[in-house]
C-alpha cells in the first residue's frame, strides 16, 4: 500500500515537508490535519507522484511511486485537486467519462463498459439526474460530487483529495464527508484528504496525521491525536476537548486564539 | 448494476437516424452547405463573373479557352487555397487555445506568425539576391516550395521561446503567455520592417503584399506547396482529440489520470506552429481566422471537441475563401488582402461574441 520513508519534498529551494515516514492504512480513512503552510497538499501531491522527493522516498506497493508508468499508476489511484478546472460548457456525464482516459488506449474512444462505469460513479454519488446538466450551472455542493464521481469513475482503490469541503457551506460539507464514508464502507475505498476541521476529521477519519512546519507531529487514531494540548501546540487554540458519540473526541466550549491580539497600531503622531 | 447489451443493427440504424437528425449533424450540414455555396462563389464572381453554366463547362473542358484560364488557371487554385489556409489558421488556433488554456492564444497573438514571417522574409530576401547575383538575366523568383519550411522553422523558435517564457513555477501561464507572445510579436514585427527596409527595396511592394496576408496570384503551385502540410496537419489533430478532452482540465488532474502532459503539449505546440507557419510561408500571416473560428466552433458545439474539429475545419474554409472573395470583388479592381477583410470582418463578431458573454 501507500507509505512514505524519510520523504523530504521542497518547492525549488524552499523545503515544505521534512523527514515524514507514515504509512496509509488499507480500505481506511485517513486526514491529513495541520495549519496553513504545514505541507499537507504538499505531501497529497507526492503521493500522486507529482512531486519528485528531495530526499526519501513514497512508495506504493513497495515500488517508488514516481517509478510507476503514469497510466499504471492512474489505474490505482485517483486525486482530486483543490480548485479543479470545469472545462468550458461540458456536461456531467461527459467530465466524468474523462475519468476512464486511463483505461482505453489515448486513441480509443470510450467503450460500453467505459459508460457503464460512468453511469455506476454517477449513481453512487447521486448525480445521475444531473447528467445532462452543464457542469458550470450546478451549485458548489453538486459540482464536488461530480468531481468525487470523476475520480470514481477511474476505479482505483485509492482516492487523495486535497481539501474537499474548503469552499462548501457546513451543509454540503457533511454531504460530501458523509458520502466519501459511504464510498469507504461500501466499497473498501482508501481515502487519503486533507481538512481543515478538527471535529470533521475526528468524525470522519480512521486515522489522522498532524502535519506542523513540515514534519509529522503526530499520527493515530482521533482519540490518541486530537488533544487539548496538540490543538495548543499546533493551532494555537484554547478548547476543551470531550469524548462525542463512538469515543470520537469533540471540540466544545469557546476556543480561543492564543496569539495574543495584534497590538493596536500606535497613532500617528506626526500627522496629528 | 446490469447493463444490457444495446448494439444490436436495429439500435444501430436507430441511433444513426437518431445523429442525422440531431442538432450536430445540423451544424455540420449547414457548416459543409455554406462552404459548397462560397466555393461556388468563389469560382464565378470576380473581375468578370461568369454563369453557372460557364462554370460548369470551364470545368469539364469544355468551353472558350478564355472561360478556361479563368477558371483553371486563376480562381479554382486561388479558392483552393483559401480553403487550405482557411484550415490552417482555425485548426492552428484550436490547438493553441487548447493545449494554454487560453481563449486569446492565436498564431497572430502569439507571435508564430511574426516569427515564422521574418525568417520567410529574409530567406526570400537572401535567396533573391543569391539567384539574380547568379545569374542577372533569370528573372525566377526564389523557390516559393522553401518558404513554408523558412517560416516554419521561425514559427517553431518563436513558439518554443514563448512556451517556455510563458512557464511560471514550472506551470504554463496563460497570462504569461500571452504577454510575452505580443511583446515577441511587436518585436519580430519591427525587426521585418527592418529588414524590408534594409535590404528589400527590390521587392517592397510583393513582400508588403504578402505580409498583409494575400491569395493574390494563388496558383496551383501554392495549392501543392500547402497540401502536405494540410494532411499532416489533420492527421495530427485527429491523433490530439482525445488527449485534449483530458489535457482542458488542471495540469496535476491531467497528469493524475496517466497522461504525460508535456510530451502531449509539445506536440500539440509542433502541430499548431507547422499549421500556421506553412500557411504564413504560402500567402503571408493571415490574422483573426485562427482567434475567430474556434470561439464560433465552440460556441456553436459545446463541449464535443470532436465537433468543434470538424466546424473548425468547414468554417475556417469558408471565412477565408469569403474573405478572399469580398476582398477582391469589392473594390474591383484593385484588391483588398484576405488578411485585412478576415480582421475587419472578424472584429464586430468577436466583439459582439465577447459583449454576450455571461
Amino acid at each position: 500500500m501507500l507509505r512514505t520513508e524519510h520523504l523530504s519534498l521542497a518547492y525549488g529551494d524552499k523545503p515544505v515537508v521534512d523527514n515524514v515516514s507514515l504509512a496509509i492504512p488499507e480500505g481506511g480513512i485517513t486526514c491529513l490535519l495541520g495549519p496553513n503552510g504545514s505541507g499537507k497538499s504538499t505531501l497529497l501531491k507526492s503521493f500522486a507522484g507529482l512531486l519528485p522527493p528531495r530526499s526519501g522516498q513514497v512508495f506504493l506497493d513497495n515500488r517508488p511511486v514516481t517509478q510507476w508508468d503514469r497510466r499504471r499508476l492512474a489505474l490505482r489511484l485517483a486525486m482530486l485537486p483543490q480548485k479543479p478546472i470545469v472545462p468550458d460548457g461540458i456536461r456531467v456525464r461527459d467530465l466524468i467519462a474523462l475519468g476512464r482516459f486511463p483505461h482505453r488506449k489515448w486513441w480509443q474512444r470510450n467503450l460500453t463498459t467505459d459508460d457503464n462505469a460512468t453511469i455506476d460513479a454517477m449513481a453512487m454519488t447521486g448525480v445521475s439526474d444531473l447528467a445532462e446538466r452543464p457542469v458550470e450551472a450546478l451549485s458548489g455542493g453538486q459540482q464536488q460530487r461530480v468531481w468525487i464521481a470523476m475520480a470514481l469513475a477511474q476505479e482505483t482503490d485509492i482516492l487523495l483529495l486535497d481539501e474537499p469541503t474548503t469552499f462548501l457551506d457546513w451543509g454540503y460539507q457533511l454531504e460530501v464527508l458523509e458520502l466519501l464514508s459511504t464510498l469507504n464502507r461500501e466499497h473498501g475505498l482508501t481515502v487519503v484528504m486533507s481538512l481543515h476541521d478538527l471535529n470533521q476529521a475526528a468524525q470522519f477519519a480512521d486515522r489522522i496525521a498532524v502535519l506542523a512546519n513540515g514534519q509529522l507531529d503526530t499520527i493515530g487514531s482521533p482519540a490518541e491525536v486530537i488533544t487539548e494540548s496538540l490543538v495548543n501546540r499546533v493551532f494555537r487554540v484554547h478548547t476543551s476537548i470531550t469524548a462525542g458519540r463512538e469515543g470520537r473526541p469533540f471540540c466544545t466550549g469557546f476556543a480561543e486564539s492564543t496569539q495574543s491580539r495584534p497590538k493596536q497600531r500606535p497613532h500617528c503622531t506626526a500627522a496629528s | 448494476m446490469t447493463h444490457p447489451a444495446t448494439t444490436t443493427p436495429r439500435a444501430d440504424q436507430r441511433s444513426l437516424r437518431k445523429f442525422c437528425t440531431s442538432p450536430i449533424a445540423r451544424l455540420i450540414l449547414a457548416g459543409g452547405l455554406s462552404l459548397a455555396i462560397v466555393l461556388v462563389a468563389g469560382v464565378q464572381l470576380g473581375a468578370i463573373d461568369l454563369s453557372w453554366a460557364q462554370v460548369w463547362a470551364g470545368l469539364t473542358g469544355d468551353s472558350s479557352e478564355h472561360v478556361q484560364r479563368v477558371v483553371f488557371e486563376l480562381r479554382l487554385p486561388r479558392t483552393l487555397t483559401g480553403v487550405l489556409i482557411g484550415i490552417h489558421f482555425a485548426l492552428s488556433g484550436w490547438l493553441l487555445q487548447l493545449l494554454s488554456r487560453n481563449p486569446l492564444a492565436e498564431a497572430g497573438i502569439l507571435g508564430i506568425s511574426a516569427g515564422a514571417s521574418l525568417v520567410a522574409v529574409v530567406a526570400f530576401i537572401i535567396g533573391d539576391w543569391l539567384v539574380s547575383s547568379a545569374n542577372p538575366y533569370n528573372n525566377t523568383s526564389f523557390a516559393l516550395q522553401y518558404l513554408p519550411l523558412f517560416a516554419m522553422a521561425g514559427g517553431l523558435v518563436t513558439a518554443l521561446a514563448v512556451y517556455f517564457l510563458g512557464m511560471r513555477h514550472g506551470h504554463l501561464s496563460p497570462v504569461k503567455m500571452t504577454l510575452t507572445g505580443a511583446v515577441i510579436a511587436g518585436m519580430l514585427h519591427a525587426l521585418t520592417t527592418g529588414a524590408l527596409a534594409f535590404w528589400g527595396h527590390a521587392h517592397t511592394e510583393l513582400v508588403a503584399q504578402w505580409l498583409a496576408g494575400s491569395l493574390y496570384g494563388a496558383e496551383w503551385q501554392h495549392l501543392h506547396t500547402l497540401l502536405p502540410w494540410t494532411l499532416i496537419g489533420l492527421a495530427g489533430v485527429a491523433l490530439l482529440v482525445r488527449p485534449l478532452e483530458v489535457m482542458q482540465l488542471d495540469d496535476e488532474h491531467v497528469r493524475t489520470l496517466g497522461l504525460v502532459l508535456n510530451r502531449w503539449r509539445a506536440f500539440a505546440l509542433l502541430i499548431a506552429t507547422l499549421l500556421a507557419a506553412s500557411a504564413v510561408g504560402v500567402v503571408g500571416p493571415v490574422g483573426f481566422i485562427g482567434l475567430l473560428i474556434p470561439h464560433i466552433s465552440r460556441r456553436l458545439a459545446g463541449a464535443n471537441l470532436p465537433v468543434q474539429l470538424v466546424l473548425c475545419v468547414l468554417l475556417g474554409a469558408v471565412l477565408a475563401v469569403l474573405a478572399d472573395l469580398l476582398g477582391r470583388t469589392l473594390f474591383s479592381p484593385y484588391e483588398v488582402p484576405v488578411g485585412v477583410v478576415s480582421a475587419v470582418l472578424g472584429v464586430p463578431f468577436f466583439l459582439y461574441l465577447l459583449s454576450r458573454q455571461p
